[in-house]
């Protein structure tokens, strides 16, 4: 499903990652979870996704994930995977930035292939390369992706024969700072209100599908997130027995861990 | 030596003190960051800050994203190593204004002195002793649309385009 996690307010999509990185020196852990229907099981799939990013420098971050799920039977360890950022491109004017990133992730997984869309968070072995751009306005962020993601034979699981490995991978963000109206101290609890739209083409075929994710999220003491969404699909020409399903996701910043 | 201009030769004199005074002619540096609006942003460039040892208290004004920044007794970083700090947290510098004490300093033909640190005073129309703020002009420290501005302004300035690093120029609040 190609979702990625973020570190900076309206633009700390849920599902999605914007240009702007971690804060150099920065270690921030992430706990993800997500319950989605599982419409082959006629059953829940719960997933659970530790993650730590480490801000290197002020253009380079990288990540380390691990996906966990109940799929195959109880809670197991599905895959885990690498995630890197190089923002290449900013300018910032007061209260607005544009800026533009690479971003790579390479994946690896164990879990049986019971699905079309390549989903590098959790479901296949491969890796992803793209392009982020992103405007920050004001209250508003606009985000959008775009990435080539590759799949290949899962460990102990081959690849479909008859499906497509590769896959265009499309995103588009937008987050407005809904609370406070006017800040008066770190303490503060900020509230986001996003709405997301994550796509992917399976390149071989043409098949594709559209998730509309909208979510909440509360930034507490200027350190911790709590965000709460809803992954919907739009359309599926492919065959996706997972896909909607209610997130929930923890982070915890802590800076200047390094220098 | 014609070849210098009415800027060079007020740029070229004048050294003085050594950097055994250290910064105390700086009482407090004022910081606005550009390119966040929320308050993690904020709080990014506040922890950078405050990691810094010769920073004694930062107070924050998280409409403006501005920062104050006081130090402890004698010791400043240069502008630059505030500028880092601002930019390792993923942002960068509208603004940085100094709030210079002008009688620990010594200013001779709009130049001065801290440290290995020179300070040029780009109007010397404003200049008096009463004068105590100064906005940095360097590449970095304002906008970028700013400084696009201000290096027309100051095209035939001697240092103004040099980017040295150990040089900043001032204009005057």
């Amino acid at each position: 499903m190609f979702t990625s996690f973020g570190i900076y307010a309206q633009e700390l999509f849920v599902v999605t990652e914007p240009a702007s990185n971690a804060p150099a020196g920065s270690l921030s852990v992430r706990v993800g979870q997500s319950l989605m229907k599982n419409d082959l099981t006629d059953s829940n799939m719960y997933s659970l996704s530790p993650e730590v990013t480490w801000g290197i420098s002020k253009n380079f971050m990288v990540r380390a994930s691990a996906y966990l799920d109940n799929s195959v039977n109880s809670l197991d360890i599905a895959g885990a995977g690498a995630y890197v950022k190089y923002r290449f491109f900013s300018v910032d004017d007061l209260q607005s930035h544009f800026r533009m990133a690479a971003f790579g992730r390479y994946s690896w997984n164990k879990t049986p292939i019971k699905q079309e869309p390549i989903d590098l968070m959790g479901r296949n072995s491969g890796f992803e390369a793209g392009l982020v751009a992103t405007q920050l306005l004001k209250k508003v962020a606009i985000s959008s992706s775009v990435s080539y993601g590759q799949a290949w034979d899962n460990d102990g699981n081959d690849f479909p024969e008859f499906q497509g490995k590769s896959a265009l991978n499309y995103t588009f963000s937008v987050g407005r700072l809904m609370h406070p109206k006017r800040y008066v101290s770190y303490k503060q609890t900020n509230i986001n209100a996003m709405i997301e739209l994550l796509g992917q083409t399976i390149t071989e075929n043409g098949r594709s599908y559209m998730d509309i994710v909208p979510s909440i999220q509360f930034i507490i003491n200027s350190q911790a997130r709590i965000d709460l969404a809803y992954r919907k699909q739009l359309y599926a020409s492919m065959h996706r027995p997972v896909a909607d399903g209610v997130f929930l996701k923890l982070e915890y910043t802590f800076f200047n861990v390094t220098k | 030596m014609k070849t210098f201009n009415i800027y060079t030769i007020v740029t070229s004199l004048l050294l003085l003190m050594t950097g055994l005074t250290g910064y105390s002619q700086i009482s407090k540096v004022d910081i606005i960051a550009t390119g966040l609006t929320c308050s993690m942003c904020s709080n990014a460039i506040n922890k950078q800050l405050k990691s810094l040892s010769q920073v004694s208290d930062i107070t924050t004004d998280l409409n403006t994203n501005t920062f104050t920044v006081s130090f402890n007794n004698n010791q400043m970083v240069s502008p630059k190593v505030l500028k880092d700090a601002v930019e390792k947290a993923g942002f960068f510098v509208g603004s940085m204004v100094l709030t210079l004490e002008p009688e620990n300093l010594k200013v001779d033909n709009y130049k001065a002195k801290i440290g290995d640190t020179s300070f040029v005073f780009m109007d010397e129309k404003k200049m008096n002793s009463a004068q105590v703020q100064y906005k940095v002009v360097d590449k970095g420290f304002v906008t970028q649309k700013e400084y696009k501005k201000l290096s027309k302004t100051y095209a035939k300035h001697g240092s103004y385009s040099s980017e040295n690093s150990q040089m900043y120029h001032l204009i005057a609040l």
